[in-house]
């Protein structure tokens, strides 16, 4: 699929290009992640370790000023390591809550299928519902809120995989991959004694986040946009080769993630390209593949893509 | 280098355009030999000035007055004698333009000074090379002029005298080479190739190189058929004369009238409303000039040339010489040559006793009367003794071959057996010469011969006359009905010859001629050339005969009793003088009269009638055919003037809408359509890249505005009508 790759928010151009002097080669990565911070949802990476997942995370972090916390899932970690705990003080004789990780602006969850279900759970429904409740109470999690949760795609030993109903919490997937040999020679000459996620600045604050999120809310989608996002999430429930389509919860993630990649191109309005470049990244992890279509070697992404040039896209006014 | 307009194949465009400037070069050949257009090397000179210059990157008001002082510099050479650019030189210059002007105004093309026919031709080079080079190194469309060029040798090549089989190759050779390149530019565009040096594209161009030297001497030692046509001048022009209606292939077109030779019959005639003299007479009579007495198989000569004898005026003459047993009756005429034409003997009719007011020459065996000096310009007159031939004597028994020499009786050996056969077939059961004659007579008109005059073959070298209208075409004018009569008559042994003359002609108001004396005046047409047949009856003489299916036997025949044979066909109430109907034709007996005035014309106006209304729905078919593909060729064009005003005068979503789906049809038509799957940005781009330019990009990102920002674009609306007609106008132009 083509598209340009020049984006076209003054602002936004800042902060891929900030972010690219740590991430070498990952625009588009780069690009989809910020798709989804600003649609306000969150992201699963999907990739081997050592490619920089890490990295992305702290960049993004870094360039926007924003409070960034990492919690590593391990099979014995407990949904309070997450989400904080009240613990007694003894001095002042009360209960004192100290927040978990959860309670940054944006979360690393490293190897989120080695952890339980019960954790996984606990962070799973924060990031859904953006508060939290602990020993009764509830507690606001911070704006914006960020989730970046990744795994591993080899199947170690004592995984937990993640149900597709946690699954469909995430508005992206991504996958980082490796990096080319001249990227990842230019990788090398960067790495020197101080690493490059050390030497970038913050280029946007806080504010200017929300700010963002609230103009991406109000990127306006025509009715022709939503009759396409309609049609192609229909084509994933009656496709033959797939055993579950896609949920309406998909359908609004779609159009959020297109609002937003529209707004980060510098316009105001979706057009159906901009769908169409999102329908991979927004359904890719909701969908299962019939085990014969599998057999057959069908894989989501052949028929997302099958799907796509398919559908007739509405030209006119709806 | 302006050809450095797509500075990714500059080389690409140099060679069209030396491709298109060779090609010129064919078309400047031929004048030299065609229209005797001298210092033809000047004009290459001029063409190949031009071509340099159009090629050569410089302002237009640079380029303009070099070529201007060009083209006055050869006008110089070739007419001028004074100094170039002297004031006498300007005086002649604009002396001659100034009468050539004058000229124009009065449409006299055709006394256009040669100096001014060379300054307009130089013009036209001129601009042949600004318009070569815009078809061949900027749009890359070669085709239609290659085309064009190969039409032009070809005709020339047919038409005159000049051989275009050189020619045609050098222009196969510079055609297809231009053609490959045009393409391979064509695709290194679209997938983006860079053809950069010289050598990269030599590379390139050798499979065609290749291909075209292949091609080329395939072509010229490949076996070719021989022309369809063997010289389609005379066809041209015999169609474009006669209108289209419907005359077929044919190898021979001749006018109507009388000629003097005969050795070769056959092939379709165009009328001749010339006329070529007026006559009087009491009825219609037929006009006899000569007779043939040898047939050769493919026309008619004469063997016996007999002996011409002087007539006094006033004097009987002894011109045919009939027997007593033929009654006579008394009658007169009066004819005025108006134009001959070939014709150089007197017409006259049967029973002529004598030439009141002109001495002749004539010959009693083969029928010839001449004028010792020129044809009389003033009408002449005949004493008529009309003859009316006995039937009775007739129908007498009279053995095979008997009465006249051997000439009579002459067939070529080459004649086929089975027009002996079927002689014998159509005469089995009839015992006279008369009967046998009769039914030969009407042999034709019984078993559907038709009567044709434009789509008639001439018999092939092989193939006999009769032989081939007997039992091939079945369809012929006079000549084959007389000859296959007297070839069928003599091969059943009957004497017989071939005659030559006039049918009756027409009515006429003009009565000059006429003496009071119940006489008509007859107008007889060159159309009215016409031949027929006479048998010899002994103790009768020469019988006329009209075997020719559309006209009737004029000939008085006199029944003294009622002959049993002709109770069959004939009225039972037997009259002293009768006429014999034609059998077969429709009208009754009594319709005979004005039907034998008029027979030929007749025949000739009904196939006339209906290969006109054939003529008319043609041509009426042809227009609405043209309409409809006229419609159908330029719906677009003509939906796209609609489209563009709607654009303009409505400045409302839907107009904009329907217009750009008007150009996605448009597009469509040209071979791009957007598919299912396919954003408009994707198609735009698409399209652009085959364009080289980015409107339609633009124009689809005010589309998404308008359709997925649902936004009014009133103030981008001349931006949209300029990119929107600019897209369509290069597409049509396509």
């Amino acid at each position: 699929m083509e598209r340009s790759i020049v984006t076209q928010h003054s602002k936004i151009e800042e902060l891929l290009t900030n972010m690219e002097k740590v991430i070498v080669g990952k625009r588009d990565t780069i690009e989809l992640t910020i798709v989804a911070l600003l649609a306000g949802g969150h992201v699963l990476l999907e990739d081997v370790p050592g490619v920089g997942k890490t990295m992305l995370v702290r960049a993004l972090a870094k360039s926007l000023d924003l409070d960034f916390k990492r919690i590593q899932f391990t099979p014995d970690l407990l949904p309070s390591d997450v989400t904080g705990a009240s613990v007694y003080n003894q001095k002042e004789m009360t209960f004192e809550f100290l927040p978990g990780p959860i309670f940054g602006n944006i979360v690393l969850a490293d190897e989120i299928n080695r952890t339980s279900p019960k954790t996984q759970s606990a962070l799973l429904e924060s990031m859904e519902e953006r508060n939290i409740t602990v020993d009764g109470q509830t507690m606001a999690l911070k704006q914006p809120f960020f989730v970046m949760a990744t795994q591993n795609p080899i199947e170690y030993e004592g995984t937990y995989s993640l149900p597709e109903a946690q699954l469909d919490r995430f508005l992206i997937k991504l996958k980082l991959g490796y990096p080319t040999e001249q990227e990842e020679i230019d990788m090398l000459g960067r790495t020197t004694s101080v690493h490059p996620v050390d030497k970038i600045q913050a280029v946007m604050t806080q504010e200017e986040v929300i700010d963002l999120q609230q103009q991406v809310t109000e990127v306006h989608a025509s009715n022709a946009i939503k009759e396409y996002i309609v049609k192609l999430v229909h084509q994933t429930r009656e496709h033959p080769m797939l055993e579950l389509g896609a949920s309406p919860r998909a359908s609004i993630s779609l159009m959020r993630a297109s609002k937003s990649y529209a707004f980060i191109q510098g316009r105001d309005y979706v057009v159906p390209d901009d769908v169409k470049w999102m329908l991979h990244h927004v359904l890719i992890h909701r969908l299962l593949v019939s085990s014969e279509a599998r057999f057959e070697g069908r894989t989501v992404a052949s028929i997302l893509d099958e799907i796509a040039n398919k559908t007739r896209i509405p030209m006119e006014r709806g | 280098m302006r050809l450095n307009g797509n500075p990714a194949h500059p080389w690409v465009s140099i060679l069209l355009y030396i491709g298109s400037m060779l090609l010129l070069f064919e078309w400047i050949i031929p004048l030299e030999i065609v229209t005797d257009t001298d210092y033809v090397h000047v004009f290459y000179l001029f063409v190949a000035y031009c071509f340099l210059l159009t090629a050569v990157a410089m302002p237009a008001w640079v380029r303009s007055p070099l070529k201007l002082f060009g083209l006055l510099v050869v006008m110089d050479v070739l007419f001028f004698d004074a100094r170039f650019m002297s004031t006498s030189w300007m005086q002649q210059f604009f002396a001659d333009l100034s009468i050539n002007t004058e000229r124009l105004s009065n449409r006299s093309w055709m006394e256009f000074t040669a100096p001014f026919r060379t300054l307009l031709f130089l013009i036209l080079l001129w601009m042949l090379s600004y318009l070569l080079y815009y078809w061949f190194a900027i749009v890359k469309k070669p085709l239609s002029f290659i085309v064009f060029t190969f039409v032009y040798l070809t005709v020339l090549d047919t038409f005159t005298e000049y051989s275009a089989v050189w020619p045609i190759v050098r222009s196969f050779v510079i055609g297809v080479g231009v053609l490959g390149i045009s393409h391979l530019f064509k695709l290194a565009e679209a997938e983006r190739l860079r053809l950069q040096s010289f050598r990269v594209l030599l590379k390139w161009l050798t499979p065609l190189i290749f291909v075209i030297i292949a091609g080329t001497s395939i072509g010229y030692v490949a076996p070719k058929f021989s022309p369809q046509w063997p010289d389609p001048v005379p066809f041209l022009q015999g169609t474009a004369e006669e209108g289209f209606s419907g005359i077929g292939f044919q190898d021979k077109v001749q006018r109507i009238g009388y000629g003097e030779n005969d050795e070769q019959l056959g092939g379709g005639f165009i009328a001749d409303d010339t006329t070529v003299f007026y006559a009087t007479a009491e009825s219609s009579q037929y006009w006899k000039v000569e007779t043939k007495d040898r047939y050769t198989g493919k026309g008619w000569e004469r063997t016996v040339e007999g002996e011409f004898a002087t007539g006094i005026p006033g004097e009987m003459l002894a011109l045919e010489a009939y027997s007593t047993t033929v009654t006579r009756e008394s009658g007169q005429s009066s004819i005025q040559l108006v134009e001959p034409g070939n014709l150089n003997k007197l017409p006259y009719r049967y029973g002529t006793a004598s030439f009141r007011d002109l001495q002749v020459e004539y010959n009693p065996v083969t029928g010839e009367v001449k004028s010792p000096d020129n044809l009389p310009g003033e009408p002449y007159n005949l004493h008529v003794e009309q003859p009316k031939f006995p039937l009775e004597q007739m129908q007498k028994q009279v053995p095979k071959m008997h009465g006249v020499p051997e000439p009579y009786l002459q067939l070529p050996d080459t004649l086929p057996d089975r027009v002996y056969e079927l002689t014998e077939e159509i005469i089995a059961g009839k015992e006279n010469r008369y009967e046998q004659a009769k039914a030969i007579e009407q042999y034709f008109s019984r078993n559907g011969y038709v009567y044709e005059t434009k789509d008639v073959p001439v018999p092939d070298d092989d193939q006999d006359f009769v032989d081939q209208f007997l039992f091939e075409t079945q369809r012929g004018y006079c000549d084959h009905y007389s000859t296959s009569m007297v070839a069928m008559l003599r091969s059943a042994g009957i004497p017989s010859r071939w005659v030559k003359g006039f049918t009756g002609g027409e009515v006429t108001q003009q009565t000059d001629l006429a003496e009071g004396e119940d006489l008509t005046t007859y107008e007889v047409q060159n159309n009215n050339a016409h031949s027929w047949v006479e048998v010899f009856f002994p103790d009768v003489g020469w019988v006329p005969f009209e075997p020719t299916v559309g006209f009737s036997n004029q000939t008085d025949f006199m029944a003294e009793e009622s002959p049993e044979s002709l109770e069959e066909t004939n009225e039972p109430t037997e009259q002293e003088e009768q006429e014999l109907p034609e059998p077969e034709l429709d009208e009754g007996p009594e319709e005979q009269q004005p039907e034998e005035e008029s027979g030929r014309e007749n025949v000739e106006s009904a196939s006339d009638v209906s290969g006109y209304t054939l003529l008319k729905w043609g041509i009426v078919i042809a227009i609405a055919a043209l309409i409809i593909w006229v419609i159908v060729r330029y719906r677009f064009r003509l939906m796209s003037y609609w489209k563009k005003n709607k654009l303009q005068r409505n400045h409302d979503q839907e107009s904009f809408t329907d217009a750009y789906g008007f150009l996605l049809k448009l597009l469509e038509k040209e071979g791009y359509a957007v598919e299912n799957g396919q954003t408009l940005r994707e198609f735009s781009k698409k399209v652009d890249r085959l364009t080289g330019n980015a409107d339609m990009s633009e124009l689809t990102s005010y589309y998404e505005r308008a359709v997925y920002r649902e936004e009014n674009l009133e103030s981008e609306r001349e931006r949209i009508n300029q990119l929107w007609s600019r897209i369509v106008r290069n597409l049509l132009a396509k």
